[in-house]
Order: C-alpha cells, then structure tokens, then sequence
C-alpha cells in the first residue's frame, strides 16, 4: 500500500517539477553568468552596451579584436585574455539565445 | 507555475504521510535551499537559484528589509551622492518567488541540515548558500568598539556609519586633519579605502582647502597602487600623505575621547577620524562552524562547498576566494556560479568547471575611473587568476579614458543593482 | 637612501621594562637577482643592530638574506638609570646610521 503510494507520488512529481531534473536544466557556459554583472539587457540607463540582440558572430569577433588590442577599450581587453576561442564561442552563442 | 507549487506540496505531505526518511525522494521532490544574507552574494544567489529550479523551494534569510550598498557610499561620505540611491528592497525577489525571512541567521546544524533563526524560525535545507558578508573585529583594534566607532566612524558597513562620517566632514573646520586608519589584509574591498582617500581629499581641496588627509596604512602595498599614488600626485600634493607600514603607519591603538591614532613610531589627534577596522567573516560563520582559524571560510573553488561542512556553501566577502577579491562584483558572480552548481547538485549532476569574472572600479573625483579586472578558475584547489588576463588600468591612459572609466563605474552599479533588487 | 624610525619613552620608572621599537627603511638588493645583461646586482641588506644603553651593549641582532628588506626591530629592556639609549645599523657596502634617544628614568 505504501509502495503503490510513493510510487504515484514520484510519477506526480516527475510531471509538475520538470526544473527539478538534469535533463532541463539549462546552465549558462563557463563565464557567461560573469558578463551580467556590467551589461544589462535592453532597457537599462547605462553607458556599458548591452550583448542582448547581438549575433553570435558580432559578440566573437569583438571579443577576439578586444583581446588582440585591434579595438581599444578600457577593461575589456584584460577580461577577454582570460577566455579561449571556444569559451568565448559558447559565451556567444549563449547570449544569442537570450531574448 | 502557482498551481504546480500548490499540487507540489500537497505531493509531499502525502509523501511524508508514507515515507518519512527517504531522502532520495525529498531530495529529488521540492529541493530546499535556504541562502544566508541579503547582500550582493546572497539576493544573486536566491533569485539565480530559483530562476535555475523553479520548482526549489528557496528561501532568503536576511535580518535587513532594506539593503545598503557599500559600492559608491564613498560618494556619499563627500556630498556627491544621497544614501537612499544605496538603498535596496526585497520585493522583486519575493515576485520572483523567493521567501524571504526578515530575521538574523543564529546557528546551523549542518549534520542535521536545519538553520535557525533569531525569531525562531527553523528551516530545513538540502543545501544551505551562506552568503554572510563580514563582521567588524571589535578586539582586532585596542581601544576601539562599538561606542568608539560613534566617535571614530568605520562607514565599512554602509547606512548611520556612512551619514555619520559625512556629518562630521561637514562639520570640520577649513585647516583641520583628517585622519583614516587602514587595516592589514584580508577586507571587504581592497582598493576601498584608497578611493574613500581619494574622494576625501578632493573633497577637502575644493570644499576645505587649508585641511589635510593623514591616511595611515597596516600596508606598503595595495590594490592600484601605482595608479593611485601617481593621481595622488597630480591632484592632491597638498590634501593627502599617505604613510605605509615601512614608513611607521601601522596603527596600534586608539584614543576615541581624543580622536587619536597610536602608531608604532608616534600619534596623530584627528579632526575627523575614520578607522577602517580589522574584520573577520560575520559571526553566523562562526556559529555554523564554516569560518577557519582566520576568521574567514575555506571553500572548493569550483562549488564554492565550505572545506569544513559539508551541504553548505560560501561566497562573497566571508568566503576565502583566492585571488578574487572581496568586491560586490565578485560576490555578484561568484553567487551565480555558486547557484548554477548547487542546481547541479540537487539534480544529481556534477557542476562544471567555471570561469569568474571581476571588474572593481574606484573613484579618484567623481570624473576620474580607475579598474582592476580578472578572469578566474579553480586550479591547484584554489580559485587562480586565469595567466595573462587581468590587470590594472593603463598608466598612461588620457583623461577622456579616466572618464570612462567613471561612467562604466556608475553603469556596473546601475545594472548590477537592478539585475539583483530591480 | 635609508630613513631609521625609532619609538624610546623617553621617561620611565626605576625597574620598568621599557618597549623599543625600530624600524629601518633601505633600498635591499638581496643579491639574488641578476641585470638586464646578465651580471649579478651586488647583495645589499642591512647586516647588523646594536643597541646600547649609556655605552653597554644591551641588544645585537645579526640579519641575513630573507629577514626583511625595512627591518622592524622591537625588543624590551629594564629601564635602570638616567642616559643615552644608541641604536646602529650596519650594513653592506659600508652602511651604517645611528639614532640616539635620552631617556630621564625617576
């Protein structure tokens, strides 16, 4: 009897707390959740650009000219030294995503 | 998502009714993460665990219902700025689903996974996110305290303590010294008390010219050094001497009565006295058992999991984070990371390798930025600055870059403050 | 360029044990390192303290690589009468400064 309840129960649960399981849990890649702390999502009064609508190509190449010094800039080419091209692909292409 | 935690809790009673002592169902059913302190680190950490579990119950422990950012306060202490643009509520976290327990953190079982609170309230939790900040370390100074520090205001915690100072600037005659005492490593926000010199002086040398700043420093070297003491310079030849630990500046003891500062080599009687106090990790660290013998919290750099219990986790300023500084920034980041991998946790993951940033910016007058920044990772069991990333502002930077620097600052606050509170 | 800063009460009861306090800014080489062209930069460190009370040595320190480049000295000694207290430092490529301090003991 208790058998027969815990397991309508977990079948219960499996069907309301979709968040609650490995298979939907969606984590930013390494680094991403960093870049939220100065560049807002659109909307927001502040002098730092917002990544939200950029491609994925406009964020790695501006990364990559950022960390090659090709563009000048005051703080980010000393963040973007710290990423690899494929890290600073996956920031990308996780950003595009963001609506 | 109402209807699914109504349905979801009537799901666990009848569990408990039937299988008290499952923990793999409790685990896997409502998991229950209990974050400590309404700070950067802790507000980010509920509001980022809840937005990753939706289904978690998550609950912010924190014993303020209004926050007061420590970030810019230094503008305050000078005029630039009012405290209530330093002061934050709960109410978009609580819409965001959050519980928030307006009382102070007493004592964690971290055996028996429960945290008790000083109204009474007992939570349970799967993990617990302690996110505490620091505490003054009222012995660490001789003849300093809490009646002291209405003398000799520290303004390190930001709200009366901030006013206070600002009162007594105001307050000061042209042609008076200041004097500010600055501790030895670790505190909350190392380039912290060079910006306050910074704004101080500049305050003194267009408000209250014939004054002076005296800053003695437990130090011969801190954040930005360079790039302050080359500002300083240029800008406050007259209005700030700073005197390191080489040159006599260790502060041993004070005189509140008289406002004085006892070094080792000799004393100086303030006008205005600030002493930025020595600090340890707040005291609920202590109590939960998490807080080494240095007062502060040793942590698996990759999970942010206390080195010495386990089911509890650390960040921002009481947490012993490698080379990340103890900043708003870091505890921002360090908190989403930390959430990403408790999710991780509670759904039977393994929480991958993470990369933190950090961007502290300081003030040299209002107009003129300066920044340190990192790229971090877990490496050799601490959090490593990542090679070749990082670093200071250039040297040689123009003032239009100065300026930038400035407006980024105020950008950051603004866009980390609504991504938090907002 | 060595600036020497030193902490002596300069009064004292019969019998007080005093604290004195020391402490010496200098520009160290420690001899480990090396130029630009290769050659080694000559060690340059303070080597030695002395410390007297109206003559009689009371205190000597012996410094040597790895102690500290602005040594910070502090020691105590029985304040016994009325007179001069002198400290010396010695060092590398004939370095030496001294302070001297009156110290009135009732």
């Amino acid at each position: 009897m208790a058998g027969r309840a815990l397991f309508v129960g977990l079948m219960l649960l499996a069907s309301v707390t979709p968040g609650a399981h490995a298979a939907t849990l969606e984590l930013p890649p390494a680094g991403a959740s960093s870049c939220g702390g100065c560049h807002a999502p659109p909307g927001v009064d502040t002098a730092v650009p917002t990544l939200h609508g950029k491609t994925a190509a406009e964020i790695v190449a501006q990364m990559q000219s950022f960390r090659s010094g090709a563009q000048p800039s005051t703080v980010m080419d000393r963040i973007a030294k710290g990423f690899t091209d494929p890290e600073i692909e996956a920031i990308a292409a996780w950003y595009a995503r963001q609506k | 998502m109402m209807k699914h935690a109504i349905s979801r809790r009537g799901v666990i009673a009848g569990l408990g009714a039937v299988t008290l002592g499952a923990p793999f169902v409790s685990a896997q059913a409502a998991p229950r993460v209990v974050v400590i302190g309404g700070g950067f680190g802790g507000a980010t950490a509920a509001r980022e665990m809840k937005a990753l579990l939706p289904g978690a119950d998550v609950v912010l422990v924190t014993n303020e219902r209004t926050f007061t950012a420590c970030p810019f306060s230094n503008l305050v202490i000078v005029g630039e700025r009012e405290l209530t643009a330093q002061e934050f509520g709960y109410r978009s976290i609580e819409k965001a689903g959050v519980r928030v327990a307006y009382s102070a953190a007493k004592s964690v079982d971290g055996s028996a996974r429960v945290l008790t609170l000083e109204d009474g309230t007992t939570l349970p939790f799967d993990r617990l996110i302690a996110s505490p900040g620091i505490d003054i370390n009222w012995e660490g100074l001789p003849g300093y305290g809490m009646a002291a520090a209405e003398k000799m205001p520290h303004a390190w915690k930001a709200g009366t303590q901030t006013t206070l100072l600002r009162r007594q600037l105001e307050a000061m005659d042209d042609g008076g010294l200041v004097v500010m005492a600055v501790p030895a490593n670790p505190y909350r926000c190392p380039p912290g008390p060079y910006e306050r010199a910074s704004l101080i002086a500049h305050y003194l040398k267009t408000r209250k010219p014939k004054s002076k700043l005296l800053v003695l420093d437990a130090k011969d070297m801190f954040s930005k050094q360079r790039l302050f003491l080359s500002a300083w310079a240029a800008l406050f030849p007259d209005h700030l001497e700073w005197v390191g630990l080489s040159k006599g500046g260790k502060v041993l003891s004070v005189e509140p009565e008289s406002l004085t500062f006892v070094t080792e080599f000799g004393r100086h009687t303030a006008a205005v006295a600030n002493v930025i106090p020595p600090q340890r990790a707040a005291a609920i660290a202590a109590a939960a058992g998490i807080a080494d013998a240095t007062g502060w919290c040793p942590i698996d750099p990759a999970t942010f999991e206390s080195r010495l219990v386990p089911g509890i986790h650390v960040l921002g300023d009481a947490s012993i984070a490698g080379a990340m500084p103890k900043s708003a920034f870091s505890a921002n980041a360090q908190a989403k990371v930390c959430a990403a991998a408790v999710a991780t946790l509670l759904t039977g993951g393994t929480p991958p390798e993470p990369r933190l940033i950090n961007t502290c910016y300081s003030l040299v007058t209002p107009d003129y930025g300066i920044s340190v920044a990192g790229v971090y990772h877990p490496a050799g069991g601490v959090i490593a600055e990542i090679k070749g990333s990082g670093g200071v502002s250039r040297a040689d930077a123009p003032p239009d870059v100065r300026a930038a620097e400035a407006l980024y600052a105020k950008g950051w606050f603004t866009t980390v403050t609504r991504e938090v509170f907002g | 360029m060595a600036r020497a800063l030193v902490n002596i009460p300069p009064k004292a009861k019969r019998g007080e044990v005093i604290t004195i306090r020391t402490l010496m800014s200098h520009q160290m080489e420690t001899g480990f390192r090396y130029s630009t062209t290769g050659a080694p930069i000559p060690r340059d460190i303070i080597t030695t303290f002395i410390a007297t009370y109206n003559g009689e040595e009371i205190f000597r320190a012996e410094l040597f690589p790895a102690i500290a480049a602005n040594p910070f000295i502090t020691f105590t000694t029985v304040a016994t009468e009325s007179g001069t207290i002198e400290l010396t430092w010695r060092g590398d490529n004939g370095f030496a400064a001294s302070e001297q301090a009156t110290i009135t003991v009732e």
